[in-house]
């Protein structure tokens, strides 16, 4: 049997953070299962999900962490975010206070992650347009000034909640590529691969299709 | 050490009979339960014609050197109830665990990472996916029935369930070996869905050289066909004859008979050598269609000797072994022993090449390939028949009469050899023996009857032969070369149908997955106590429900900056665990309050090993008393602590408002009734009072009461030392203990440390209860109580320790310092009791 590395070659961890209600469950749910929970109740804890995706022909397992929104958990929640690749901050533009408090979200990201954490804004539930209580453009403003990146997404259609998971791995990936990320910092939220028995190599392959990645 | 292993090798397929092939060994392996390092043990994976199994063996030295020293433990058949996979063992990492599994039969050993686990994992994982296409047939392990196997374990002996525990594996990422192999069994399956069969024309050609040196061209050989073949497998015996190459195995030869095919093949297409191997005069050379070339993988040669103490190189067999797009092929050109009536040596040969050739890579033996061509000089002859009548028939071409006299037939019919092997009809004739330069059969003295010594045999799905002939105009040898020509089914991947398939399966173990991550319910998630009272425990129980597929590891976690994973109030009991698919595990949440917290209030983490995290909310209410009180507010109160209106109590608690008392009003209750009803009580310290008795004495305290205290004078005793052992602070203050301790020796200067250093209320306590405790010693002989035991109790809890549990520290110190306040004098610190 001819083929590649069956296996995935890189682990990154995600969190998914933002006021309760703004849909994060339900984005992770979309991403893993594609389908959409029309009545999902609050995250009591830290759900967890995997999936293994392809980002410049490479295989990556993603492990994503989703996080209890509610304010009593905040202190709790601060311990999950150490040693994150990427990190999901999601409001809802259908209510205005979710956006308001981003910036005390994205405090707690810089001050508990590493600076190689890439930062993501979803603002979720774009499918609901006649609510809307956010402007794209703010958003985008806010986005830009803080250096995160951002997209509109809806966990009920799909829209574009396959990029935001995607663009954050292919972002990551780039800092592995350019040495920005460390990936033998304990706290990088990046796992080579254990090296197993069965089949070895996977490390070597990685290092050929190194140059030309064009992502 | 790589000669140890073969030896050890070598000893352990000694244990089996030469159907019985060892395939790979594992030395060193232990079993992972057993903690001791003196056994050792090597596991072996053996095969029987498509059947395998894993032999685990016990030896008696590390490194056995006699068939005695082994003996098998367990066998353990590899078939589709067979499981293998690895896992990390927790803060090692050269060795893992490696399980093997067989319905509920479970054996885990720790084994060295490293290429031989490898190896021998990926080994494993081959043969129990081709236990998958073949039938099973487990009878051959019948006679190691005397030794532990999992053949004969019952279903119903069911301890664990199977799948889950693969897949809960395979959820924590700690099983690549799994994920991969099951990967790759399920592509297997999948194979129709993307691959197709093409066709490919194979050349095969053999020929005895008789030693003859490489003179003439060999296109009219090589090059008969009109269309040039897509692969050459061209085999030659006895290229040398020379004692030189018979003792060093090496010649000149090999590169001129080489070149030789090299200008001999089709002119239509160009060629490259893909493996040339050789065994003394056996050579096999296999050449590729350049613009197939890229498709061939894998390419592994072997050589086995059969000549001389039948390990000599004179005769035996040499392979090729090639993956040719997704299509295992094997070539095989072997010359057996020679003479009319050796043709049982000669299946002999045959077995042993069969047995040996080991391409040390996946397959390993020859059987095991899709497709296999065998060629040569076999060295079968017509027998029953004299030379004149060979001639005879061959004029009156009666073949099937003469292929009937063939031994090779006749072997083959008898399944002595090249069982399964399909050769084309004979046309041509014998290739064997002419005068050298001519067409003519041997007409030498010996005039030996002709024979087919020259042979090409198949055996496999899809072949289908062509030709099969001799080639009469290549006249240096006493043999004449022979050739068949094969179309042959070789099954090609279709790189886009793959991608789909094997993304689609990605996709699908993803979801798995997630499936299979442990999955609980907590029946509730806020629990609130009742108003918690001081050392009045409560408990409630919540239930962990195991929803999931696989069984949950449990386990209470720290949070980021904590040192426990709960509240110091809060016990959680188990605080991990286990719990099943469909089962359920009650959790106790016990509080106990020992200091003056009004609010509780804490989040437990329930962390599911490889899986979610579960926040549970803890809360309730702690009751004021006048045990946690610091001593100088209860001296300010004029009431019991419960009958003060929040207000009144907020107001002392900050020590706002005046002394009242030089004692706690509690303290003096306590003692007094001691002065009045203990003294002269045995043992009055020791007595274990029921919890009841102290939440009465407590709340008779608290709350105040007209009645008198209905609790035996040793619960009021015991209360005594409780109320001293939760006083906010020390009696003796933390800051002042070293200076105290060191002070010990000294009465003086321990007396200066009570009247100067301690505020006054402490010092009212500690004199008052020095006094108390020096009226007790006058009645010693009644209460059984002396100087030097009331010291040690009483240093214990009047020099406390600031953190309650810590390993008690100087006690010695602590005592002494206490006994000078027991036999001295104490009239002239005389205090007031109001
Ligand atoms: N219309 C619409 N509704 C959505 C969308 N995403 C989530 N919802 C709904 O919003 C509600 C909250 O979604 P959740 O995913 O549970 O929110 P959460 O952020 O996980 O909340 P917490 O777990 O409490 O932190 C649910 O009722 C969802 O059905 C969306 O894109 N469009
Ligand atoms: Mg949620």
């Amino acid at each position: 049997m001819s083929g590649g590395p069956y296996n995935y070659s890189y682990i990154f961890k995600y969190i998914i953070i933002g006021d309760m209600g703004v849909g994060k469950s339900c984005l992770l749910h979309q991403f893993t299962e594609k389908k959409f929970m029309a009545d999902c109740p609050h995250t009591i804890g830290v759900e967890f999900g995997t999936r293994i995706i392809d980002v410049c022909g490479q295989k990556i397992k993603l492990q994503i962490w989703d996080t209890a929104g509610q304010e009593r958990f905040r202190a709790v929640t601060r311990s999950y975010y150490r040693g994150a690749a990427g990190a999901l901050m999601v409001y809802d533009i259908t209510r205005r206070s979710t956006y308001n408090h981003l910036s005390s979200w994205l405090t707690d990201t810089r001050n508990l992650t590493n600076p190689s954490t890439v930062i993501f804004l979803i603002g979720n539930k774009c499918d609901l347009e006649a609510q809307r209580d956010v402007t794209y453009e703010e958003a985008s403003k806010f986005a830009e000034e803080n250096g995160l990146m951002f997209v509109e997404a809806s966990a009920k259609t799909g829209d574009n909640v396959e990029e935001a998971f995607l663009e954050t791995a292919k972002k990551i990936y780039q800092s592995i590529q350019d040495g920005r990320l460390d990936l033998n910092a304990a706290e990088s939220g990046v796992q080579h691969k254990p090296s197993t028995p069965g089949r070895n190599n996977l490390s070597s392959d990685n290092q050929g299709s190194k140059d030309n990645c064009s992502c | 050490m790589l000669s140890i292993n073969q030896d050890i090798f070598e000893i352990i397929q000694a244990k089996f009979s030469s159907s019985e092939v060892v395939r790979c060994i594992h030395l060193n392996v232990s079993l992972f339960t057993e903690l001791s390092n003196e056994e050792y043990r090597i596991l072996a994976l053996v095969t029987k014609k498509s059947n395998s199994a894993l032999f685990l063996f016990f030896c008696k030295k590390p490194n056995p050197i006699h068939l005695s020293d082994l003996f098998i433990e367990t066998v353990i058949p590899i078939d589709e109830n067979f499981e293998c996979f690895s896992d990390t063992i927790l803060g090692e990492d050269k060795y893992l665990l490696f399980i093997v599994k067989y319905r509920n039969f479970i054996l885990e050993f720790r084994i060295k990472t490293g290429l031989e686990s490898s190896n021998f994992a990926s080994e494993i994982i081959k043969c129990k996916e081709r236990s998958l296409y073949e039938n099973c047939d487990h009878r051959w392990l019948f006679k190691y029935s005397d030794v532990k196997s999992p053949l004969d374990c019952t279903e119903n002996k069911s301890q664990s369930p199977d799948i889950p525990f693969v897949r809960q594996n395979m959820a924590q990422n700690q099983n690549a070996i799994n994920r991969e192999s099951m990967l790759k069994y399920q592509l297997k399956l999948k194979e129709p869905e993307f691959t197709q069969y093409q066709e490919f024309t194979i050349f095969t050609g053999t020929w005895n050289v008789n030693g003859q040196l490489p003179s003439i061209s060999l296109k009219p050989w090589l090059s008969c066909d009109t269309e040039p073949p897509d692969l050459y497998a061209v085999g030659f015996q006895e290229i040398d004859l020379s004692k030189e190459a018979f003792l060093f195995n090496d010649t000149p030869r090999e590169a001129e008979w080489e070149k030789m095919v090299l200008e001999g093949v089709h002119p239509n297409a160009k060629y490259r050598t893909v493996a040339l191997t050789r065994l003394v005069g056996i050579q096999l050379i296999v050449l590729i269609n350049i613009k197939h070339y890229q498709h061939i993988k894998n390419v592994a040669v072997d050589t086995v000797g059969t000549g001389l103490l039948g390990k000599m190189g004179n005769k035996g067999g040499v392979a090729v072994r090639l993956d040719l797009h997704n299509t295992s092929l094997c070539f095989v050109n072997s010359h057996l022993a020679a003479h009319v009536e050796e043709f049982e040596r000669r299946n002999q040969d045959y077995k042993d090449i069969n047995a040996r050739i080991n391409f040390r890579r996946h397959p390993t033996a020859i059987k095991d390939h899709d497709q296999i061509y065998w060629l040569g000089d076999l060295n079968y002859r017509i027998t029953e028949l004299t030379t004149s009548q060979v001639k005879t028939l061959l004029l009156r071409n009666e073949m099937a009469t003469l292929l009937k006299a063939d031994q090779l037939n006749q072997q083959k019919e008898r399944g002595n050899v090249l069982l399964d092997y399909n050769e084309l009809d004979i046309t041509f004739p014998p290739t064997y023996k002419y005068d050298l330069n001519s067409d003519t059969f041997d007409t030498s003295e010996k005039a030996r009857p002709p024979a087919w010594t020259d042979r090409i045999l198949y055996r496999g799905k899809g072949i289908y032969q062509q030709k099969y002939r001799s080639h009469m105009e290549l006249r240096i040898s006493d043999h004449k070369p022979v050739s068949a020509l094969f179309k042959s089914e070789i099954s090609v991947i279709n790189q886009a149908k793959y991608r789909k398939v094997h993304e689609e399966l990605l996709k699908r173990m993803d979801k798995l997955e997630n499936e299979f991550l442990p999955q609980v319910t907590v029946d509730q998630t806020e629990i609130k106590f009742d108003l918690v009272r001081f050392r009045e425990p409560q408990f409630r129980d919540i239930i962990i429900a195991n929803t999931g597929q696989v069984p949950a590891e449990f386990e209470f976690i720290k949070k980021l900056d904590e040192q426990s994973y709960c509240k110091e109030w809060l016990r959680i009991t188990p605080y991990c665990g286990t719990v099943n698919p469909g089962e359920k595990c009650d959790i106790r949440l016990e509080v106990n309050l020992e200091t003056d917290l009004v609010e509780l209030d804490d989040i437990l983490v329930l962390h599911l090993n490889g899986g979610k995290d579960m926040f549970i909310i803890v809360t309730g209410k702690g009751q004021r008393s006048s045990f946690t009180t610091s001593m100088r507010a209860l001296c300010r109160m004029s009431k019991p602590i419960m009958t003060l209106d929040d207000e009144q109590y907020r107001k002392i608690i900050a020590l706002d408002g005046e002394v009242l008392y030089s004692v706690p009003r509690e303290l003096w209750l306590l003692v007094d009734h001691l002065y009045t009803h203990g003294l002269t009580v045995k043992d009055l310290f020791e007595s274990n009072s029921t919890q009841d008795s102290f939440i009465r004495l407590r709340d008779w305290l608290d709350f105040g009461s007209t009645e008198p205290i209905s609790v035996s004078v040793e619960t009021v005793a015991e209360t005594l030392l409780i109320f001293l052992s939760y006083t906010k602070e020390p009696v003796i203050p933390s800051n002042l203990q070293n200076v105290a301790i060191a002070a010990s020796s000294n009465y003086h200067n321990c007396k200066n440390i009570i009247n100067e250093k301690l505020p006054d209320i402490h010092r009212n306590v500690f004199l008052y209860i020095c006094m108390f405790l020096q009226e007790l010693l006058r009645h010693s002989s009644e209460n059984g109580y002396d100087a030097k035991t009331l010291a040690s109790l009483f240093g214990e809890i009047l020099l406390r320790d600031p953190i309650r549990n810590s390993k008690p520290q100087a006690s010695r110190g602590k005592s002494n310092f206490i006994y000078n306040f027991l036999v001295n004098d104490l009239s002239t610190s005389i205090i007031p009791i109001k």
